[in-house]
């Protein structure tokens, strides 16, 4: 309970059996005006007619007096249109209307003023200021109150001008630049053709199956391998007696051996990307399976460090375990040089590549499979046991058929997550290429926006296909949830001799990432890695200005970006779980859509969008927050979601009943009862944001440089050592934030506990 | 001093979630002042009308009215209607005063009305002492009278209550809804009530609504109902009845071999179902009635249960246990029926 003695003085007053006739008293006034039209009217008119409406050059934050709406006025009478829509605005809020009336004609202004405000925008051209902004977010509030009043959205103002911004934020931001990207791949100057994506995709550097500096005919051997496993599938489906069936998996099967094969012999960012992907993925999931069950299921104490270990990728900029991996392995690495006494660039390509990926993702398949194994309904296993099975046989026909959607699930994200990486191939790839970096090469190398884009496309049609399958297929598929209700049956533990062996594999694997880890921060206060290992303070000093700088922008941007980027996913989360409207699914579907598109193609899309017209927004800070906001969302979203879930929905109804609008039901009870999930959203948004790197690569400006890219900068261009203390410095930072989220957190947990539960 | 109460009704009321029609075409009138039960088995769709007077739930058509208002196209905020909910949905971050005074703060009552009001509501419900815990720190009982109160101080011209009860355990349950029909009957406030359990329903309520599959059975005071069931659906629901097929000719009831005399108005001769409480049939060892066969006996405290074949299947009767004893298990027996229990469905009874 809070404050000793009570808020509300020593105690309630006492009353006598005549209460009951203070209690029924009923007043009820009907005002006939409607502030909420009068003020977003008046708002929407002093916005528009004392900000600019237009800018001179990138810089957002510019007072042009000849560009406010007073001013145009006098020469545009689309301006003045404009302004007198807003004030109409007003009146029909002042005038005693019947509500649906009142509501209709809201409608009408509120769609003719957005209208007007696009046809302005859009007419002009010129780079877009404060008052556009001003008025055509006013109008949309005006026309979202219009459909509550009138009833066409069985919901009130506030919904529905929630529903109608974040619309056009996700339209503008998200899908707008994802079909620039499709655009610009198929029309170059002008021009619409199928060139580029023709070129490109014919090029050695995208696939390449016959090469012709060796003997043999890849084509013929990889379709010989598929003629194999076709026929080696039939076999065995006769074997067993079920020929009827047979074409049914012996073909895919075919079909399979063959892409395996001709990736496996072939050359190029097609070939490197998707076996990369599928390697990782294997991998990761299945040591993301064997953490699961040592985190659910073991006795030892090892079990514990799972989770910092589930922590790290989030929390580690996407470059320092492939420094670490340089470090340790590298031609001068400290294993292969100083201790094996080998110079090897074995670990340049590919193979670093995806041990870098392995150790970065295969906790986020252990976060996914955590909650499979979880969930596993431990009295399953019992009843199969008591029905005489045995432990072998219970994983074969109950543990596995159950968690395979999860399984599923994990090796997809981490196969979307593998595909878009950006970080390590650049740094480990050596030079090899893959679909994500040579988005980044054709247009930072190559200039040429098209290939970019069209690489850009196949990398999006690929994340975007397993997006769709994971979302609909497994999501339908999927019999354990993670919300699933726990039977109360213990959960089995490990076999001893597994446990141990599990253990003793994830205490290595801890080594490796402590070691990888500890040589970045060792690297970044040693002269010269692999030749000279004197300390030196050197590196972190010479960070000063640059390093700091960079330092600063990022965390300041990221912190700006956190707020938004949390709102608005529990916004859009409480609205799609809460709310029935027209639109719900298609809204939920692209605002979780950023989560499915590689960072570098979000990228390459907000370059294309935003960088010239009425939109422009290149250059500026705006843009990298723009970029972190709507990448960090759906994170915020899912959070949200699932925050919003355990709230007994009639908890919202009855604040409803006792005539809250939405916005104070928001407030005074979704708020406080998801406010550790929403702080947590915080910190990771911030954290997400500080360490991204592949969406914002294009859109650092000289004076918006960010800290991930200035490592990466310093890494290429030789001073390894001060990239290490950058990396450093930004890990550390992380660690602590996250720490002190954690001790807030239970800070909270602690007094929300004592309120609620005694 | 009361409010003035008004009357609900819904004119033609459907609603559909997609292929489900959970409410069907229901035109009622819920009289002002009175409490009116919605009783029915589950899934009927008595939660969803519910929510339909309290605007939590739109009707895919037809009109909802409180007094004279037609309140369809009304949100929830709008319509003076408040509601107790099953699970309470006390706010769990407020303490039980801030619970019962935030509807009093959205309307922006001043510090000093909103105090003497939530105490005086506290003071109604039995709980003045409370104000300063939160709802975890309250027994069941406490919640849900928190809840009622939480309602209640908002001046609601129509109250309403989803199965308040079912979180309570047996006793309490009796102790609370006798509290529920002495406050709502002190206030006069015109109260919708959702239960499935027609002990509730027939203890508590000034009328019953009975529904089945969406729409209404029959509407009724607790005793017309249990006396002169309008359906065999309510006839089974509320109370035991014993549903014997039988034939009706002026005065003269025939079930199976047995013809005796019994009159009710507006039945026409020809086949008719024969309602009989187990309470009103009489078992006798020898004598006129339907012949039958004790298949089992169970001795009750107050009654004795028998169940008895007889050629037009099986009677239960509860008889008052008699001095010498049960009947055993196999003994003959005449049944005869007592008129004022007795009540005759004409094959249009569904
Ligand atoms: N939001 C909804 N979406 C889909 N179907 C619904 C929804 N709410 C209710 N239904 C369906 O409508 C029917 C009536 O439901 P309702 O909740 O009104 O029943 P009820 O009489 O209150 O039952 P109970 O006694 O179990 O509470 C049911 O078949 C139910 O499945
Ligand atoms: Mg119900």
């Amino acid at each position: 309970m809070r404050g000793g003695r009570g808020r509300y003085g020593s105690g309630l007053p006492v009353l006598r059996r005549g209460s009951m006739a203070r209690v029924l008293t009923a007043p009820a006034v009907r005002p006939g005006l409607n502030s909420t039209l009068l003020a977003w009217g008046a708002l929407t008119f002093l916005g528009a007619v004392s900000l600019p409406w237009a800018r001179p050059g990138r810089e957002l934050f510019t007072f042009s007096p000849e560009a406010t709406g007073a001013a145009l006025a006098r020469t545009s009478p689309l301006m003045g249109a404009i302004l007198l829509t807003a004030l109409l605005v007003a009146a029909a809020g002042l005038v005693p209307w019947a509500t649906a009336s009142r509501g209709r004609a809201a409608i009408v202004l509120g769609a003719l003023g957005t209208v007007l405000v696009a046809v302005r925008l859009f007419g002009t051209g010129q780079p877009f200021s404060w008052g556009v902004a001003a008025a055509a977010l006013g109008f949309l509030a005006v026309l979202g109150t219009g459909l509550a009043l009138a009833g066409v959205l069985r919901t009130d103002a506030f919904i529905a001008g929630s529903i109608l911004w974040v619309a056009v934020f996700v339209a503008i931001f998200i899908l707008y630049p994802l079909w620039t990207v499709l655009e610009a791949s198929v029309v170059v100057r002008g021009r619409f053709t199928f060139d580029v994506v023709r070129e490109t995709l014919r090029s050695p550097a995208f696939f390449l199956l016959n090469n012709p500096a060796t003997p043999r005919n890849e084509t013929a051997v990889a379709l010989a391998a598929g003629g194999i496993v076709t026929a080696v599938g039939l076999l065995l489906q006769a074997v067993q007696r079920r020929p009827a069936r047979g074409w049914l998996w012996a073909l895919p099967a075919g079909v399979g051996g063959f892409v395996l094969t001709a990736l496996y012999l072939g050359f190029g960012a097609l070939r490197n990307s998707v076996l990369l992907a599928i390697v990782v993925g294997v991998i990761a999931t299945a040591l993301g399976f064997l953490f699961a069950l040592l985190g659910e299921r073991s006795r030892l104490r090892t079990r514990r460090l799972l989770g910092p270990l589930s922590i790290l990728p989030i929390i580690t900029p996407p470059f320092v375990l492939g420094l670490a991996m340089i470090y340790m392995f590298g031609r001068r690495g400290f294993v292969t040089y100083q201790l094996l006494g080998i110079s090897t660039n074995a670990f340049f390509g590919p193979l670093g590549v995806a041990v870098a990926q392995i150790l970065a993702y295969a906790p986020i398949a252990y976060l996914v499979l955590q909650g499979v194994v979880q969930s596993m309904d431990a009295a399953l296993e019992e009843a199969a046991e008591t029905l005489g099975a045995s432990r072998w046989h219970v994983l074969r026909t109950v543990i596995w058929p159950l968690a395979r959607p999860g399984v599923a699930n994990a090796f997809l994200l981490v196969a979307i997550e593998s595909l878009a990486d950006f970080g390590n191939p650049i740094i480990v790839g050596g030079g090899k290429p893959f679909l994500a970096t040579e988005v980044f090469f054709a247009i930072i190398g190559r200039f040429n926006p098209s290939e970019a884009a069209v690489y850009g496309v196949v990398l999006l049609a690929m994340t975007l296909s397993i997006f769709l399958v994971q979302r609909y297929w497994l999501g339908r598929r999927s019999y354990v949830t993670v919300t699933g209700k726990p039977s109360g049956a213990k959960a089995r533990p490990l076999p001893p001799a597994l446990d141990y062996a599990v253990s003793a594999f994830f205490l290595g694997w801890m080594v490796l990432i402590v070691a990888l880890y500890g040589s970045v921060f060792v690297g970044s206060v040693t002269k010269l890695w692999g030749f000279d290992y004197t300390f030196t303070l050197e590196h972190l000093r010479s960070l000063s200005p640059t390093g700091w700088k960079v330092f600063w922008t990022s965390t300041k941007l990221s912190a700006y970006a956190a707020i938004p980027s949390t709102l608005l996913g529990f916004l859009i989360g409480y609205l799609v779980t809460r709310m029935e409207f027209p639109g719900r699914s298609a809204l939920e579907f692209s605002s979780m859509l950023s989560f499915a598109v590689p960072g570098t193609v979000m990228g390459i899309g907000y370059i294309l969008a935003f960088n010239q017209g009425a939109l422009l927004l290149t250059g500026t800070s705006a843009i990298l927050i723009m970029a972190f906001v709507f990448r960090n969302m759906p994170v915020a979203i899912r959070a949200g979601v699932a925050a919003i879930h355990q709230i007994d929905r009639s908890l919202e109804e009855a604040s409803t009943m006792l005539r809250a609008n939405s916005l104070t039901t928001l407030r005074r009870i979704v708020m406080p009862l998801v406010r550790s999930a929403l702080l947590s959203g915080l910190v990771f948004a911030f954290v997400r944001a500080i360490t991204a790197v592949s969406q914002v690569i294009f859109l650092i400006s000289p004076q918006h440089s960010l800290a991930t890219t200035q490592i990466l900068t310093y890494i290429e261009y030789g001073s390894q050592g001060r990239g290490a203390a950058l990396a450093s410095l930004l890990t550390v930072f992380m660690i602590v934030v996250i720490a002190a989220l954690y001790a807030v957190n239970r800070r909270l947990g602690a007094e929300t506990r004592r309120e609620m539960a005694l | 001093m009361r409010t003035p109460a008004v009357p609900v009704r819904l004119g033609g009321v459907t609603k559909r979630f997609g292929a489900v029609l959970a409410v069907d075409d229901v035109t009622l009138e819920i009289p002002a002042g009175l409490l009116v039960t919605l009783l029915g088995p589950s899934g009927c769709g008595k939660t969803t009308t519910l929510r339909m007077v309290a605007g939590l739930e739109h009707p895919t058509n037809g009109r909802v009215f409180i007094g004279d208002e037609d309140v369809t196209p009304l949100p929830a905020s709008n319509r003076s209607v408040t509601m107790v909910f099953q699970s309470y949905a006390l706010f769990p971050h407020l303490t039980v005063f801030e619970n019962v005074a935030y509807g009093l703060r959205i309307a922006k009552v001043p510090e000093r009305a909103l105090r003497e009001q939530v105490g005086a509501v506290l003071e109604l419900v039995g709980l003045p002492q409370v104000g300063e815990r939160y709802p975890a720190q309250l027994s069941g009982g406490q919640q849900q009278r928190v809840a009622l109160a939480r309602a209640l101080v908002m001046k609601p011209k129509v109250l309403l209550f989803d199965e308040p009860l079912s979180n309570l355990d047996a006793k309490l349950r009796k102790r609370v809804r006798a509290e529920i029909r002495d406050l709502q009957q002190r206030l006069g406030i015109t109260t919708i009530y959702v239960t499935h359990d027609q002990a509730e329903a027939l203890a508590l309520s000034d009328v019953i609504v009975v529904m089945n599959l969406g729409r209404v059975e029959q509407v009724g005071s607790p005793f017309d109902l249990y006396r002169k069931p309008a359906t065999r659906f309510v006839a089974d629901f509320i109370g035991e009845a014993n549903l014997l097929p039988g034939r009706y000719a002026e005065g003269m009831v025939t079930v199976g071999p047995y013809t005796f005399a019994f009159r009710q108005d507006g039945v026409h001769a020809g086949p008719v179902t024969v309602v009989a409480r187990p309470e009103t049939v009489q078992v006798a060892t020898a004598g006129q009635g339907l012949p039958g066969t004790v298949r089992s006996a169970f001795f009750m405290g107050t009654t004795i249960d028998y169940l008895i074949e007889t050629p037009i299947g099986e009677v239960s009767a509860s008889a008052p246990p008699r001095v010498t004893g049960m009947l055993p298990v196999g003994s003959d027996v005449r049944l005869q029926f007592a008129e004022a229990g007795l009540y005759l469905l004409t094959e249009d009874g569904r």
